[in-house]
């Protein structure tokens, strides 16, 4: 903060140099971006309790700056700083948003995440439970897929190794059935059907056999052919 | 005469064949010329008993008749399947 004593613009000469800015001048727009940095900061100081490191605050405050130099107009005679604020802003807020999370969201989606949020927060307060997807969907105007996806992302991960609260000493990992693992009851009732199917193949004739087998594409070297002489006919 | 209404499969037609399946006239041209005379409609009946034979043993563990069972190209399929597998021989 000491080291920017660039001085304070008027609305006169923030107006001449958006001037030159627009012919291309380099120097005007250096001295724009040089003479509004205490602007940036202030507004990155508002932004230091969001846990993140001030630095990035402050280069993201400086981006946001840089952003309203080049967009300025001054024709519309407003104050430049008036339109800054609102780059300055933007720019803390995404830089912000991003890190909040490990899934990355486009920026329009975050700020559905936020009304979303809002609206379920209100909700609770007026009925004392939470709308699901259809009736979120109805009050926002949105699809429930697009709702629905939207929420799904919105999960915080979860450490699978993380002991449980009430649980001492359980993990998640203990808990989460493994759904590819194969029950031993289904293990037996599938041998016991391929038992019968079996009963029901050996009572079969030897054309009936070989319809099935030319029927199937299975060639007579595919089974086990020593095993084929006691045919019923 | 019309073919009959309803799925396919229900009436013998559509039914797996696996990739190097043959159809009733081919299977039929290869019985007559391994000896064994018979026509595409006997060869599909050929097959639809033999289908109808393995499900019998079945009707006591399944909802659906032998019948239906056998015109089902999944159970067909999984027939199939456990001939290659080489678990069901003669």
């Amino acid at each position: 903060m000491r080291q920017i004593s660039h001085k304070l613009l008027t609305a006169d000469e923030e107006k001449e140099l958006a001037k030159l800015i627009e012919k291309g001048d380099r120097r005007a727009r250096d001295k724009m971006i040089c003479c509004n940095l205490r602007l940036a900061l202030s507004i990155a100081n508002q932004y230091r309790k969001s846990g993140l490191p001030m630095e990035d605050i402050s280069q993201e405050a400086n981006v946001g700056l840089i952003k309203a130099v080049d967009r300025f107009d001054w024709r519309k005679g407003f104050k430049f700083s008036t339109y800054a604020v609102w780059w300055i802003k933007q720019s803390i807020r995404r830089y912000i948003s991003s890190q909040g999370t490990h899934i990355k969201f486009p920026a329009g989606s975050r700020h559905t995440i936020y009304k979303i949020e809002k609206l379920r927060k209100e909700y609770f307060d007026d009925f004392g439970v939470y709308p699901d997807d259809k009736e979120i969907a109805e009050i926002m105007g949105m699809s429930k897929d697009v709702v629905s996806s939207i929420r799904a992302g919105m999960q915080w991960p979860v450490n699978i190794d993380q002991p449980m609260k009430g649980f001492e000493g359980r993990t998640y990992a203990e808990v989460i059935p493994d759904e590819d693992s194969t029950m031993h009851e289904e293990m037996i009732d599938r041998d016991t059907i391929i038992n019968l199917i079996k009963t029901g193949f050996s009572s079969l004739t030897k054309q009936e056999e070989m319809v099935l087998r030319l029927r199937f594409g299975i060639k007579e070297s595919d089974t086990d052919t020593e095993k084929f002489p006691s045919t019923n006919q | 005469m019309s073919m009959p209404k309803g799925f396919k499969s229900e009436n013998g037609y559509a039914t797996v064949t696996g990739t190097d399946g043959l159809g009733y006239r081919e299977i039929a041209e290869k019985m007559t010329s391994d000896g064994i005379k018979m026509n595409h409609a006997t060869a599909r009946n050929y097959f639809i008993r033999a289908m109808k034979k393995i499900a019998k043993p079945l009707a006591g563990h399944s909802e659906r008749s032998p019948d239906k069972l056998a015109a089902d190209p999944g159970f067909q399929g999984a027939v199939a399947t456990l001939m290659k597998e080489k678990k069901l021989v003669l």
